[in-house]
């Protein structure tokens, strides 16, 4: 068991991307591909460190953002050594961790401490936004359960019986910790994928739900975290200035944790770069403190997956002008009942804090009219995923465009298949 | 010195005489109300008219800050209530077919009225034309009349100075129930268990606004800044406290969502959660725990274009906008049997050692234990809310300044689901007696389980007949634990033996009978006691405080010694 368990890990490790994804490489699991029950669900075991750290937004390139924040970390490092390593180096957004319905899940959640504040002796925990039935020991309420204090760890254990994009964050203070930076977004793969199924004279492999018609199946998806960001909490932390939630006024607003044009830059991994570096005043290193990108890529005709999800606190319209969106589930639910399909199209899409959204689009015709520009994979057409509030196109008051805003990058030139979540190429 | 001493005696007259600086004396529920659950206002059945007679009202709601805010809400004039202040407006519950009549007196300095959102063809008697309904002056009156057609979920409120009546708290919920039955919320497919309904209303406040109402100063709308969020009128933790609580005497309904697992035989039908937003705001709701089946919205089915079937869909967040309102179902299905006795892959949830972790504040709603039902050992010091190992989950506005009372977390627009044991709580003897008789084997941990495992007591060993007479001891059972039962199982060794079970009854000083069964014989019975809705006379109090105990007496006519094995003595009741 122990030796499965370590290949596992290491091939997960392998696939994943420093910071960006954390998950088992797809198909590493026992049994895993096709809809019928495996007789043995496999073992993900995943770690996580919390801690705090900085990030820039435009106008505070100077003058850091403070925030708290996930690392993804090897599940057998010790305490002491990941303090050693990664305290005072958060990132946000947090992790995109990418698990298979009815595995085995372990992640390991180790408090490093905060290096800017040594007084501030809050504990962390991991809810697991949207999961069934946990016991309350898993739920990541402090409350009702449990958390964990500075130098400790705690192992959380799910088994995610229902497919689907959901979100994570920390619940300590979560008032707090959630504008803090402590965020990102969880997707459980279907048992279905794997399975070839035809739809329309297309064949997928991949699908956001167990449809059992293949109407859910894509050929890329992109996890999108809808987030807002305040300087009250963060310079109030900061500084041991106490804030009052009620004042709540964001003055930037975010994609996986960047601001546009900042969102469609790479993302830092181990092979790209995406040029943002935070200068972090505890250290005096260039931290890459915001590594996931919200770029999408496609090809003409190729269906796109939107994971999307909101932890900020205000409510969000999203617009894809020239490309009308299908929703076919939202908060882990396929948007189907029986034999009705409950799932809608829109041009506008409204999504709630605390809710996710999967959105199908598919990608249009290559047309050299239309608006274009190229980037290190030739040339494409240009959509752009934006918020339907102006106001949060702005970035701190800056005329814009800039805030909640990414493109949707229609290629000429055939792209490689994509073989992770939100992974594009250079 | 002669005008302070009488300037004292008036003061210390008007202490006495103020029933408002009593103690403890909750608001008045309506006959039959649960403690927890959504609250019915009966008004009064003539045929098929039914009346509701509410008066307009001003006074203050408490917040778990400790602050005081003043609100203008709809109070039942009818008994028991008598025009009592509360918010927020009495729960007003029809059926469908039924003219309803609402009678209002408006006690405010300015006109005021009601409308009924979802409602057709209201009409009105008495009061003059406001902009959207007849309006009562001040000392006035207007009645309204309306066929309750159409069974949901609706809210009521004021139609006159919206933006200051609605903001100050004028609003209460309408509840029209199918002429199909009470436990029903539409039609055949929204069947639930009647005595899981919940009502979860929502609002915002500035409590700058209502100060300004209060002392009469000026107050700018474009300046709205909300401190407080409110669930059924109170701001969490008040939530969770029972209806009628005497902490709240001017918030009379609590948010607190009970559940037990579903179980298709013996608990098959899911909770009703009815959810109002009567604030300004649009609010996002997010439950811990499971998804909710949201089945309407503002009084309608969600149907097919076809309107026959349904598309009702899931949710683990759901925004709930200004004046809407939506219904839930919701269930509790164990699908993967958490159990610390059962086979290994049951036994999976990790147990800490809670001394390396925290719980917040010293405090904690859990048990120690994360199997559903069982409790463990806290770390010393660390106080425990939980009563038998039931689960807590926070359901709260995912807007998370709104999860706050003004500057503190954890507070606002919040409630709890409390998850209780399937069956209820359940406990197991912590010590043993043998009362005639000797010990054969086994201990007191043997009746915690149904295995090969036995407590065995040696009859005695001369007379005739012969007795093995032995309690069971429990403890730990909560003061207010209703609907009690035991269950027993065992046998003896002769066979064909007489069994008596008894509870210990603590004021009367003495057992009483809650089962026979003549012939217990070689291979293990199990029995179960009838219910005992009200058990507060065998749970000890004092020196003996939460024991409760049950005695087996098993007597074998005849002179051949025989043994009473225990397999399994277990407990269940409603923890308060």
């Amino acid at each position: 068991m122990g030796d499965r368990m370590s290949s596992t890990r290491r091939r997960g490790v392998r696939a994943s991307w420093l910071g960006v994804v954390v998950t088992v490489a797809v198909g590493s699991g026992l049994g895993s591909g096709g809809p019928v029950a495996k007789a043995h669900a496999a073992t993900t075991t995943l770690a996580l460190a919390a801690t705090d750290g900085y990030i820039t937004v435009p106008g505070r390139e100077t003058d850091p953002l403070y925030v708290f924040g996930f690392i993804p970390v090897d599940p057998a490092a010790s305490p002491s050594q990941l303090i050693a390593t990664y305290k005072g180096h958060a990132q946000h957004t947090a992790p995109i961790i990418d698990v298979k319905q009815n595995d085995d899940i372990k992640i390991t959640l180790t408090n490093l401490g905060l290096v800017q504040r040594p007084d501030l002796t809050d504990s962390h925990t991991i809810h697991w936004h949207g999961f069934d039935l946990p016991s309350p020991l898993n739920d990541g309420v402090p409350e009702v359960s449990v958390a964990v204090p500075i130098g400790k760890q705690l192992t959380y254990f799910y088994r995610p019986h229902r497919e689907g994009t959901y979100m994570y964050h920390c619940h300590f203070e979560d008032v707090e910790h959630v504008q803090m930076g402590m965020v990102s977004i969880v997707l459980v793969r279907p048992l279905q994928d794997g399975t070839a199924m035809n739809v329309g004279g297309r064949t997928f492999t991949k699908f956001a739900y167990n449809d059992g018609d293949g109407s859910t199946g894509y050929d890329r998806h992109f996890a999108i975290l809808l987030n807002e960001v305040w300087s009250g909490f963060h310079d109030g932390d900061r500084d041991i200035q106490e804030s009052i939630p009620t004042d709540y006024a964001p003055q930037w607003f975010t994609l996986n944790g960047r601001t546009y044009p900042d969102t469609v830059k790479p993302h830092d991994d181990a092979t790209t770069s995406s040029g943002i570096t935070t200068v972090n005043p505890n250290y005096g290193t260039s931290d890459k403190s915001q590594p996931i990108s919200s770029l999408v890529q496609a090809n003409p005709g190729e269906r796109i997956l939107l994971r999307l999800a909101n932890l900020g606190y205000q409510q969000h319209a999203m617009q894809l002008p020239g490309i009308p969106m299908h929703v076919i589930g939202q908060d882990a639910s396929l948007l189907r009942n029986g034999s009705v399909d409950t799932s809608y199209w829109t041009n506008t899409l409204y999504i709630g804090p605390g809710e996710a959204r999967d959105v199908l689009f598919d990608a249009p015709p290559y047309d050299p009219l239309a608006p274009s520009g190229s980037d290190g994979r030739g040339t494409y057409n240009v959509y752009y995923f934006k918020n339907r509030d102006w106001r949060r196109l702005s970035n701190g008051g800056a005329p814009g465009p800039g805030g909640m805003m990414t493109e949707v990058r229609v290629y000429r030139d055939t792209l490689p298949a994509q073989t992770a979540v939100s992974q594009i190429h250079s | 010195m002669t005008q302070r001493t009488r300037r004292l005696g008036l003061v210390v007259a008007l202490a006495a005489g103020s029933p408002l600086l009593g103690a403890g004396r909750g608001h008045a529920l309506p006959p039959g109300a649960p403690k927890i659950g959504m609250v019915c206002t009966p008004g009064a059945v003539t045929g098929t008219t039914h009346t509701f007679n509410l008066v307009t009202m001003a006074g203050h709601i408490s917040t778990p800050d400790g602050n005081d805010v003043l609100m203008w809400s709809y109070a039942n004039a009818d008994p028991p209530d008598d025009g009592a202040f509360q918010f927020p407006g009495p729960v007003l519950c029809v059926t469908q077919g039924e003219t309803v009549v609402v009678n209002l007196r408006n006690t405010l300095p300015e006109p005021s009225s009601i409308v009924f959102p979802g409602q057709e063809g209201v009409s009105s008697i008495g009061g003059s034309p406001g902009l959207l309904a007849s309006e009562a002056a001040p000392n006035g009156t207007v009645a309204y009349t309306f066929a309750a057609s159409s069974p949901g979920t609706y809210v009521y409120e004021s139609g006159s100075n919206i933006a200051k009546q609605l903001e100050m708290g004028l609003h209460g919920a309408l509840v029209v129930r199918p002429s199909l039955g009470a436990n029903y919320a539409y039609d055949a497919t929204t069947q639930f268990d009647p005595s899981r309904e919940y009502l979860n209303l929502v609002s915002e406040l500035d409590p700058d606004l209502h100060h300004a109402v209060e002392t009469g100063a000026t107050y700018d709308f474009t300046k709205l800044r909300n401190r407080y969020f409110t669930v059924n009128g109170r701001a969490f933790p008040d939530t969770i406290q029972d209806n009628g609580s005497a902490l709240l005497p001017s918030q009379p309904y609590g948010a607190l969502v009970r559940i037990q697992p579903n179980d298709a035989g013996t608990n098959p039908l899911p909770a009703l959660i009815r959810m109002i937003n009567a604030g300004a705001l649009n609010h996002p709701y997010h439950p811990h725990g499971n998804h909710l089946r949201q089945i309407a919205q503002d009084g309608r089915l969600l149907r097919d274009p076809a309107g026959t079937s349904s598309a009702s869909t899931e949710r683990f967040g759901e925004t709930i906008g200004s004046g809407q309102t939506q219904d839930y179902l919701l269930r509790w299905d164990d699908q993967d049997h958490w159990n610390p006795n059962g086979p290994p892959v049951q036994r999976l949830l990790p147990q800490p050692n809670y001394r390396s972790l925290v719980f917040k504040n010293g405090v904690t709603w859990y048990g120690g234990n994360p199997y559903l039902g069982y409790k463990g050992t806290l770390p010393t010091g660390t106080a425990s809310l939980n009563v038998c190992g039931e689960w807590y989950f926070p359901w709260h506005s995912h807007a998370l300044n709104e999860f706050t009372n003004f500057d503190e977390g954890f507070g606002g627009m919040a409630t709890l689901l409390r998850v209780d044991p399937p069956g209820g709580c359940f406990t197991f003897p912590t010590s043993t007696r043998i009362l005639v008789g000797t010990l054969n084997g086994g201990t007191v941990a043997n009746l915690g389980l149904d295995d090969a495992k036995y407590y065995k007591v040696n009859s005695a060993t001369t007379g005739n007949p012969r007795v093995t007479d032995w309690y069971g001891q429990f403890s730990g059972v909560p003061a207010g634990a209703a609907n009690l039962a035991v269950t027993y199982e065992g046998n003896d060794s002769l066979g064909a033996t007489p069994q008596t079970l008894f509870i210990w009854a603590w004021t009367a000083n003495a057992w009483d009978q809650i089962s026979f069964v003549p012939n217990v014989g070689t291979t293990d019975l199990t029995v179960t006691s009838a219910t005992i809705a009200s058990p507060a006379s065998y749970i000890g109090r004092g020196a003996n405080n939460g024991l409760v105990r049950v005695r087996v007496l098993t007597t074998h006519t005849g002179t051949a010694s025989f043994v009473t094995s225990g397999d399994l003595m277990k407990l269940v009741y409603d923890a308060p």
